[in-house]
Parts: C-alpha cells; structure tokens; sequence
C-alpha cells in the first residue's frame, strides 16, 4: 500500500469501553484530521450511543453500517437498520442501543464554522481503557501521542497527569500537572482542587505546592 | 426526528454512472461533508474517479452494503460491509467500481485546519437532472441558491452561465460568463469550446469571442 491511504475495518479495532458503550477509535486509529469520526459498537440490548446532548455546538450524523439500532432523539425513538442515517444538532439530547448482535454504527461531528480540532476525548479513553486492564506501556504510549498533538492545551498534561496518578505513579503525575499549571494555573487548580483523580497524590507536598 | 435510510435519500444519476445521494443537504449539515453514492448495476461506477487537489479535503469512504473494488492511485482493494479507506493526500486519484448491484458507500471530507464550507460541486450535481430535462428554470435556481452563500465562485458562475445560455437568458449568460473570467481567466478557454454556449458565441459581449 503506498503512503497517502489506509484502508481498514471496523472489525479490526478494539474496542474500548467508554460510558456504558464500546467506542471503536477510529479518528484515533486512522489520525482523521477533518471531523470527527468514531464508531459504536454493542450485541442486542446493549447501549451504542452513551447518552448525551452536544454542548461544544458539534453536529453529529450516526450512520447504522451493521445490525439495527433504536435510536432516540429528544423525546422521539426511532428504529434505524443497516444504511439509516440519523442526523442531530447540538444540544439536542440523543442516545441508541443495539437491537441485533454486532451492530455498528458510525458517528461522524464537527462544529459549524470552525476548523476540527480534536481534544482528545477518544485518545484519553483508549488510554484509560489500557490503564485499568495493566496495560501500562501502550496507554503511556497514546498519552504521548496527546501531549504530541496538542502542546499548548492545559487539559492534555492535566488529564496525563490524573492518569498517572491512578496508575500509582507520583512523580511522573506531578511532573504532568507542573507543566499543566504552566499552560494554564487558574483552570488546572480550579480542577484539581477537586477531582478524585488525583486523590493518591493529594497529600504529597508538591501537590500543595502546585495548588498554592 | 432527521433520519433516513440510503434508499430514501435522492437519487441523481450521474453521467458517469453512479447514483449521487446528497446526505449532506438532505439533513443541513453545515459542519463537514458528507455523501452516499450507490450503483446501477454490479460493475457501475459508484465512487468517481477523481482527485481533492482543488478542494484539499481528506476523505473516508465507508462501505455500508455490498462489495466494492476502490482503485486508490496505482492499486485496488475490494471493500465489504464495514471496511473503509481513508485518503490523506489529497492528490491521490481515487474511485470505486460496485462488485455487487445493492453497494452503497459513505463518503466523509473535509479540508484539515479549516472551517467546513459546501462544496461547490453540490449544487452542480444538484442542478444535473433539471439539466438533463432541460428545466432550465430550476437548474438556474439550484445555481443561484449557491451563489447566495459564494458570490464569486467562477466554478458556480461558469455552470449558471452554461444553464442560463441553454434556457435563453442570453444577457444573463453573459454577465455571469463574463464574471467567471474576471476570477479565474482558465474560463475563458473552457467556453470557447463549451457547447452549451452555441447560442451566445456570436453576441458582441461573448467574452471568448
């Protein structure tokens, strides 16, 4: 296969639990750069779509590729077999579950007026994902990948540093929210001030320091 | 609720033989783009051959149904249910033929690092089956409605040029004609040979004269 293309198949993607759904990473997977772009996947019954409203102002078209899923959109459900397409605007309340074994569906979202960028939602949950299964090596790896894509974001050190926390590695999670601090002080305390994340490293008296 | 299946969506045949599905306009999407194409028949077209170099977008072509063979540059990949080709560079020829009658692809764009804006190749594959009825009244409104949203894009005021030559808006025709040269003179060269243009060539104003 020459550079420039890639092709692939959503079966080969693993996929990552993420909000009671299985998130097969495919913007992560491919490094999409234009929109967007992910896949569900469940067995009947199962939740394909966590449910959510779109505050970012992101428009998002569910196309079902495989099974059949019911969808339900604000107060409306609808039934939508393989090739339904499903169109919803943002904020608009939207969730779907599985009604046949290996339905997939594909999300695809942008915002109106703005050039994609990705924050890194999708990486984060691959990198948690491998987090909690001991995969330390590979979760560290995509982490890597975030800090990479996004140099100037506070919340991609914030969010590597609550990784590391979680995973029992102190000094390599303190390291992580120095430099978030140094993106940006005012919202990296505001969160950590806070968040259970980081309550294995609270009492170390660098975090104090940082918070101060 | 905005849903519909790939079947429910419109059909505009294309000359080159594959079926365009406008999803994008069918829902409003405003954010980035997207498509379905379908077949005739096994062995029709169904993606067709061409480049992004122009519009720069980085693509995805999903196939939802059916069996595909995609011709990406120099090599050829058959493609069910659930496999996809992803494009980044955007001077790759690429296209698809349909292996089986009920194959439908999903096509996603957009140029990376930029706002979304709608291609104006939307309208002109909008405007084609008027064209082919010769409704010239509707394929000119097709093209105006674009242009309300991109004033100057000489690609839109070439086409309603063409539309509004064959429909006898002859004074018309030439002012939009005459506007397309202004922003890209490559125009100039294209409606000298254009027969859509027959009955204008000879009128003083006729640009390319």
């Amino acid at each position: 296969m020459s550079e420039g293309y890639q092709v692939l198949s959503l079966d080969e993607l693993e996929p990552i639990p993420h909000r009671g759904s299985n998130l097969l990473p495919l913007r992560h997977t491919l490094g999409y750069r234009a929109a967007g772009v992910n896949a569900w996947s469940a067995d009947t019954g199962g939740q394909l779509i966590p449910p959510h409203e779109e505050d970012s102002g992101n428009e998002e078209l569910y196309a079902v590729v495989r099974g059949r899923a019911t969808f339900t959109v604000g107060d409306e459900s609808a039934e939508a077999p393989a090739g339904t397409l499903v169109f919803v605007p943002p904020r608009v309340y939207r969730t779907a579950s599985a009604e046949e074994p290996g339905t997939i569906v594909l999300a695809v979202g942008a915002s109106v007026g703005q050039a994609f960028v990705s924050h890194g939602w999708d990486s984060y949950a691959i990198a948690d994902a491998y987090r909690r299964t001991g995969r330390i090596d590979e979760g560290r790896a995509v982490l890597r990948t975030m800090l990479e894509a996004l140099p100037r974001a506070w919340y991609v050190p914030y969010n590597a540093a609550c990784w590391e926390s979680l995973a029992g590695n102190a000094d390599a999670a303190l390291d992580h929210l120095r430099d978030a601090v140094e993106l940006d002080a005012e919202e990296t305390r505001g969160y950590m001030a806070q968040d259970a994340d980081l309550d294995p490293i609270r009492d170390d008296p660098r975090f104090q320091e940082l918070l101060a | 609720m905005n849903i519909a299946h790939v079947d429910e969506l419109d059909r505009i045949e294309m000359p080159e033989g594959f079926q365009w599905r406008p999803v994008r306009r069918r829902f409003g999407i405003r954010a980035f783009g997207v498509n379905a194409y379908t077949t005739g028949a096994a062995g029709g077209q169904i993606v067709e051959e061409h480049t992004e170099t122009q519009l720069e977008h980085e693509e995805i072509y999903l196939v939802l149904r059916g069996r595909v063979r995609f011709r990406i540059g120099e090599d050829e990949h058959e493609l069910g249910q659930g496999q996809l080709v992803h494009i980044s560079d955007p001077q790759l020829r690429r296209g698809a033929v349909a292996l089986t009658d009920d194959a439908a692809v999903l096509a996603v764009g957009g140029k990376p690092g930029e706002p979304y804006e709608v291609s104006a190749w939307e309208a002109m594959f909008a405007a084609v089956p008027f064209a082919q009825q010769e409704q010239w009244d509707e394929a000119i409104a097709v093209h105006e409605e674009a242009l309300r949203e991109r004033p100057d894009h000489p690609a839109l005021l070439y086409n309603l040029a063409c539309m509004e030559a064959r429909g006898g808006r002859h004074l018309d025709a030439l002012l939009h004609l005459r506007r397309a040269i202004e922003v890209d003179s490559k125009y100039a060269a294209y409606a000298r040979k254009d027969s859509d243009f027959a009955a204008i060539r000879s009128e003083p104003g006729f640009p390319a004269a």
